[in-house]
């Protein structure tokens, strides 16, 4: 009797313990996508892709441009901004440095959504091969845009390029090295784009309204190119790359493709800030781009909001103040343009000054003078007169841009020493060191 | 004898119990140098017959014996429950018990006076504060309704909560904390900071009968995938046959801020050393009229100066017959906070009933519906908290709003803490239902042995809503592109569990047998969802009045365990009691959610006093006694998981790869812990000693592995370090007097634990607060995971070591004193020497210019401390040693003699105690106890404007009819 019992009690209770597999209720998983992905999934993937590559905006304006000291990020409650960012008392990017891996990071998911795409349509039979190509195009044109972000906060501490394994990233490349590999990659995308018919089979966003066929986004390849062209002292490069993207040296400065915001569940413009308020982080204007600035330039009047009320900081070593901030943005939903006819103008400006052909230089000069309400250019005509001209062009034309300009501009011409920094009792940075994580993982998987 | 017969005569009386004043049934009452014997019935009444002048002798288990010289006719006695009852019954398993004397485990019980004897509890976890070795108990701020974390011997897992399991009544009890949006309605988006309750505070600590805490796996065993941070096992009152018993208690009382922090004054130097130029005049100015007026403001007394009134008011009913016995009681509390428009309510209602259908089946059903509600006020980080605004802003600016009724713009931080006071709302309301039902049936019975069957089922279910609302008028909205923010969150979450086992008993001459067999189901689901309104109409809190509406986030879960439980246990004759018992789980969290974990589990108690050779008398028990046993942490849902996260662009969605990898072969953690230990009873039990000594040891703990941030993914799960446990947990307890005047009780418990990483497959990270230049917590091999280091750094990678958030040890005494016969006098110290917080809530107001020695120069620099501190003294200035001494409860109580009336009401006591009456610690803030990012294993110990905390004073009464 007892054994029996003990015997089909057990019976019975292991019959009724099969446990269902576990499925995520809340989120399809990786392996619904690169297993025959159907149209619209790889629709998800490309607007995910998108997503992804704004993420950078957030961390690398702000740390770029306060590097550079064309911001303050004034934060209410939390000195770090100030203390490290501004690197007061001396204070250096070590590899925990403070709040700047978000750039890192984003350009990084941003690659690797890219790749997750391309072996989505590795194992696809839902387009054709030709509709690969468009893919395939936008997917390295995108990758290797974000690749710069990176390439030029850490600068000749290197960074990663083959990164398609996530268990085996490949080795750090200096500065140049990842310029190289990031043209390559850039070089790749325009290859697919040249074999991707007329007609994209994704939709983008209106950030790309005029970009959105094979041929507008070969336009926005051959403009990044330019911009990588110059990082690399490729003056020729530069202009031949321009010859093949959007730029017009009498079209709007304001052409390029953009960054899209809304409402959530989309997200908002990152730099935008209501006027006059007083919230508890805000970017202000660093006050040596008004003290600098030139009579009457249009673009002091229209970037910088002068504010009823000084806005004042005084966590850190030293209490700041700006009467400015940003006015650039009407509305949260305002779109960011990543790369635009006005800094095309400029890299046509610089390469053509640094291959003395200085008539073109100066033409493009007075167009972005002109704009902003200047006379025109009636300074030297040497190569390094018009430099000079035209990193001063650049430091108002491309203000407070999404992947920071300033900063690196001067770092370029080894001119580092002129960022601002006895007011805020700061230091100038050269490069970011490699991060932790970066670090430890090759402790770990050594 | 004929003498003597002739001079006995009839003694008639009643015995009580001398805490509560309930009769006792069943005590037996013996005349010295007779045979004379007699036991009291169901109330507590007895008749004897006695010569003249005799001593009587009162026992009753659980109870001291009570010795007493009589002359009178009338004998009414109370009697005084022995603190170390080992004989009482503790309930050990799922389907076990055992008597205490043979428990190889140091189980710790608390019983219904250890709960509530002394004065009012908020919530079930802040009653166990002292009463528990082995138990580190934290509140996370002060707020009314708790948000507390118990951590028991140490720390069983790195990533979650580590909190023990709670049972009620064979339910398993949701213990979650909600997530609602504050944190991000008050600028800091970080789902840890939001600084909401445990849902453990629902539960009405006086309808509790008794808790046992299984602090290890050693005693955990038997529960295991879920036992690694060990069970606390709650049982709620029965009925008991006889008499209908009604009992109400009324309590009053009132809550007062511990202490004021106190802030800096201000002057024209610091305002021009405070300020940047450009703001130097106005500020000088502002400051004069103010002076010049006497317009200095103290914002701590304004914002935590109310004396909130607490009431809690308790019915019960409780009797029944031979069959059939119920316990009927309702509890409806409220306790207002310190800061205005804040405070936690509570209403309860609960049956429990018990039935014997026939001579071989009884069931019982106990059922208890719930509804708590608190407002909890918006404090805590975030730049629009109450605290933190508070802490940039100079005595000499006036908060108040004008005739009008508008709150005037703080220019020094983003809000005026009087309107977030006044205007912003943090509210969690519950309803909640737990259900329980079990069977015994005796489906086989000889004189020898007893095969039962028992099943038993139970369902916890919630709903919960979240409401978090900032106006649109506040100063901090009105900077947003689209002011007023609004976050509702509705919850709901179901347990249940049901388990069926057969226990086996059978008595073999000296050796008696039980095994048992049985099996356990658990099923919890969780969905919740949380909407979002920016922009919104004046005055509206819907979601439909908002220009921005969102789903802030929506989540659901379901997991399902199974488990197989078989043990055997043998005794022989009391003095040799050995188990052995094995569980096999398995779990949806677990990478294979078929495959069975097994977590054995061993032990052995020797009663050295049981045994013919023992002939010292004066040692009562001398036990000697072993555990072993492993148990199991589980994965957090989700960790299995590659998922493709939803994102829109443009008004089109897309899939973006989480930045977590799923890790498939995620398997459980794993603790196996062993326990010695000693149970030493002089002088009849009268004075007990507990010495148990574990060494706990956790294995593939699961950790956050770090990828490389160019692969593009952030962490992977994996099954990656292995810590110990190692402590000691000491308890002397004893009654040195009991005399019908005085009775004295008293207790001292010492704990202490030491935790080390062992082992660390990934490399050495830094984890928690606020990072280096703070404080953070450091996780390397051959270091407790709770050590803190910050700045500066030594070498590349490597910080200074600051402190350790787990204490060197902690103490509590517990005193109780009857005397003048009807008065009973207890206090409960409770000392935390050492652990260390990070202390940030001083970094804020040393950034603001207000902390209260700011405008000193302890080390004569010339500069000010609070201009010395900041980033400048390393993360070690901020680091401060949180030890306190605190007497967590005092009270005294009288039992008003009934002359006359006790036909109507059987006892009435009267009574004031008080809660945390005083702290001693050196800690410069609100309170050591603190967590900033609410319950979590490791990062706890975080001060960043906590809600203060509070004393409370209370009047009780209380009627038994």
């Amino acid at each position: 009797m007892n054994k029996f019992s003990y015997i089909l009690f057990a019976v019975v209770l292991l019959n009724s313990c099969k446990l269902d597999d576990q499925l995520d209720p809340n989120n399809p998983s990786v392996s619904s996508v690169t297993n025959n992905a159907t149209v619209n999934q790889l629709q998800n993937l490309v607007t995910g892709l998108e997503v992804r590559s704004k993420a950078y905006i957030g961390t690398a304006a702000n740390a770029y441009g306060v590097f550079g000291r064309e911001i303050w990020y004034f934060n209410r409650t939390d000195a770090r901004y100030n203390q490290f960012w501004l690197g007061q008392g001396g204070r250096k990017p070590n590899s925990t440095f403070f709040g700047v891996d978000g750039a890192f990071t984003a350009a990084y998911q941003t690659i690797k959504q890219g790749n997750l795409l391309i072996s989505a349509l590795a194992n696809t039979s839902s387009v054709t091969d030709v509709q690969k190509h468009a893919y395939l195009g936008f997917a390295k044109t995108i990758q290797g845009y974000q690749y710069i972000i990176p390439a030029n906060s850490q600068y000749e501490n290197g960074i990663r390029i083959e990164v398609s394994d996530e268990q085996n990233p490949g080795p750090f490349v200096k500065y140049q090295p990842a310029l190289t590999a990031i043209r390559k990659v850039l070089e790749d995308g325009y290859a697919e784009l040249k074999q991707a018919g007329t007609v994209l089979p994704f939709t983008l966003s209106s950030g790309y309204a005029g970009f959105n066929t094979p041929d507008g986004l070969i336009k926005v390849n051959r403009a990044l190119v330019a911009r990588v062209a110059i990082y690399q002292k490729d003056w020729q490069g530069a202009l031949d790359a321009l010859s093949l993207s959007f730029f017009n040296i009498d079209g709007s400065l304001t052409a390029g493709p953009a960054h899209t915001f809304s409402a959530p569940p989309d997200t908002y413009n990152p730099l935008f800030y209501v006027l006059n308020a007083s919230p508890a982080t805000i970017t202000v204007v660093h006050p040596s781009l008004i003290e600098n600035a030139l009579p009457g330039d249009l673009r002091v009047t229209s970037k910088f909001y002068k504010r009823t009320s000084v806005l004042t900081n005084t966590q850190g070593d030293v209490p700041l103040s700006s009467q400015y901030q940003d006015n650039r943005w009407a509305t949260n939903s305002a779109p960011i343009t990543y790369i635009k006819n006005e800094e095309l103008v400029l890299i046509y400006a610089e390469a053509s000054a640094q291959l003395q052909q200085f008539d073109n230089a100066v033409k493009a000069i007075n167009r972005i003078r002109t704009a902003a309400g200047l006379s025109a250019y009636t300074g030297e005509r040497s190569t390094s007169a018009l430099i000079t001209e035209i990193l001063f062009q650049r430091r108002y034309s491309l203000w407070y841009e999404p992947a920071g300009h300033r900063w690196v501009d001067l770092r370029r011409y080894d001119r580092l020493s002129e960022i601002p920094v006895a007011g805020d009792n700061g230091t100038a940075f050269t490069q970011m060191e490699t991060p932790i994580n970066e670090l430890n993982w090759d402790l770990y998987s050594r | 004898m004929r003498s003597a017969l002739a001079q006995s005569r009839q003694v008639t009386g009643k015995v009580i119990s001398a805490a509560d004043r309930q009769p006792l049934p069943g005590a037996i009452i013996s005349v010295r140098g007779s045979d004379q014997k007699a036991v009291t019935d169901n109330d507590g009444k007895f008749s004897i017959s006695a010569p003249a002048n005799s001593t009587f002798v009162i026992r009753f288990i659980g109870f001291l014996d009570q010795e007493v010289k009589s002359t009178s006719s009338v004998l009414n006695v109370s009697l005084v429950e022995n603190s170390s009852s080992l004989n009482e019954v503790v309930v050990t398993g799922l389907a076990s018990s055992i008597k205490r004397s043979n428990l190889a485990n140091a189980v710790s019980s608390i019983s219904a006076k250890d709960l509530m004897g002394s004065t009012t509890p908020q919530t079930v976890d802040k009653a166990l504060y002292g009463k528990l070795s082995g138990a580190n108990i934290r509140a996370n701020g002060g707020a009314p309704g708790g948000g507390l974390s118990v951590q028991l011997r140490g720390i069983s897992s790195l990533q979650g909560a580590s909190q023990p399991l709670y049972i009620i009544d064979g339910v398993y009890l949701n213990n979650n904390s909600l997530r609602n949006g504050k944190s991000n309605a008050i600028g800091i988006a970080s789902p840890t900071q939001d600084d909401s309750q445990n849902r453990l505070a629902d539960i009405n600590p006086d309808d509790i009968e008794n808790i046992e805490v299984l602090k290890g796996s050693s005693a955990s065993a038997i529960y295991g995938t879920r036992a690694n941070a060990g069970v606390i096992i709650i049982t709620t009152k029965k009925g008991k046959a006889g008499k209908s018993r009604i009992s109400f208690s009324q309590d009053v009382g009132i809550a007062k801020v511990q202490r004021y922090m106190g802030s800096a004054d201000w002057d024209e130097a610091k305002i021009k050393l405070f300020f940047p130029a450009a703001r130097q005049a106005e500020e000088i100015a502002k400051y004069n009229e103010a002076k010049s007026s006497g317009n200095i403001y103290d914002l701590e007394k304004i914002l935590y100066g109310e004396t909130p009134v607490i009431t809690n008011s308790r019915l019960n009913i409780s009797g029944g017959n031979e069959r059939t016995t119920f316990y009927v009681s309702g509890n409806i509390s409220s306790e207002g906070g310190v800061i205005k428009n804040t405070d936690f309510k509570r209403k309860s209602l609960r049956v429990n009933l018990d039935h014997k259908l026939n001579e071989w089946l009884n069931f019982s059903l106990n059922s208890n519906y719930l509804n708590t509600n608190s407002n909890r006020g918006v404090t805590g980080n975030g730049t629009a908290s109450m605290g933190y605004t508070a802490a940039y802003i100079p005595n000499y600016f006036n908060p108040y709003p004008d005739a009008a009724g508008k709150y005037p713009n703080s220019p020094y931080s983003a809000d005026n803490p009087l309107a977030l006071r006044d205007k912003g709302k943090n509210n969690e309301s519950i309803n909640r239902f737990i259900e329980s039902g079990s069977a015994v049936a005796r489906i086989f019975q000889t004189d020898k042995s007893l095969l039962k069957l028992l099943v038993q089922g139970g369902v916890d279910y919630y709903a919960g809503q979240t409401f978090v609302y900032m106006p649109e008028d506040l100063q901090s909205q009105v900077a947003q592109a689209n002011p007023g923010d609004l976050f509702i969150g509705k919850n709901n979450n179901i347990n249940t569990n049901l388990q069926a086992f057969l226990v086996y008993t059978h008595k073999n001459n000296d050796f008696s047998f039980s095994s048992q067999l049985g099996s356990v189901y658990l099923k919890t689901k969780e969905d919740a969802i949380i909407t979002r309104g920016r922009g919104l109409v004046a005055k509206q809190t819907t979601i439909p009045q908002a220009a921005v509406q969102e789903i802030f986030l929506q989540n659901k879960q379901e997991v399902e365990d199974f488990g197989l439980v078989a043990q055997q246990e043998v005794n022989y004759k009391d003095r040799i009691i050995g188990t052995v018992g094995v569980r096999f789980d398995k779990s949806t969290l677990n990478g294979d959610a078929n495959k069975y974990y097994a977590f054995p589990k061993a032990s052995l108690a020797i009663n050295l006093t049981n045994f013919d050779f023992w002939k010292l008398d004066v040692v009562s028990q001398f036990k000697l006694r072993t555990a072993y046993g492993q148990t199991g942490g589980l994965a957090t849902y989700g960790n299995v998981f590659s998922a493709l996260n939803p994102v829109v662009n443009d008004g089109k969605i897309g899939s973006v790869l989480s930045t977590a990898a799923g890790n498939s072969a995620i398997k459980p953690e794993r603790a196996g812990e062993i326990e010695f230990g000693t149970d030493l009873g002089l002088f009849n039990n009268r004075l007990s000693f507990e010495f148990t000594y574990y060494n706990k040891k956790v294995t593939d703990l699961i950790q956050d592995l770090n990828l490389s941030y160019s692969s593009g993914l952030l962490t992977k799960k994996v099954n990656a370090a292995d810590l110990t446990n190692r402590g000691i947990e000491l308890s002397v307890g004893g009654t040195p007097v009991s005399t019908q005047a005085f009775t004295w009780t008293s207790r001292l418990l010492f704990w202490r634990n030491r935790t080390k990483l062992t082992r660390l497959n990934i490399p050495s990270y830094l984890s928690g607060a606020f990072g280096t230049p703070y404080g953070t917590y450091l996780y390397k091999e051959g270091y407790s995971p709770t050590t803190i280091v910050g700045a500066s750094e030594t070498s590349s990678g490597v910080y200074t070591v600051w402190g350790d958030s787990q204490p060197d040890f902690e103490t509590s005494l517990t005193n109780d004193f009857t005397f003048l016969k009807n008065y009973t006098l207890s206090f409960l110290l409770h000392w935390k020497k050492g652990g260390d917080n990070i202390n940030t809530t001083l970094y804020n107001t040393d950034n603001g210019g207000t902390t209260v020695d700011w405008n000193e120069d302890y080390n004569n620099d010339g500069v000010p401390n609070g201009k010395d501190r900041p980033g400048k003294g390393g993360a070690g200035v901020y680091v401060q040693d949180a030890s306190y001494l605190r007497l967590r409860e005092v009270s005294l109580y009288y039992n008003v003699p009934l002359r006359g009336v006790d036909k109507w009401v059987s006892a009435v006591k009267v009574g004031i105690s008080a809660n945390n009456l005083f702290t001693v610690t050196k800690y410069k803030g609100y309170d050591p106890e603190v967590s900033n990012f609410g319950t979590q294993a490791i990062n706890t110990g975080t001060d960043l404007f906590p809600y203060p905390s509070v004393k409370r004073y209370f009047l009780h009464f209380k009627f038994d009819f």
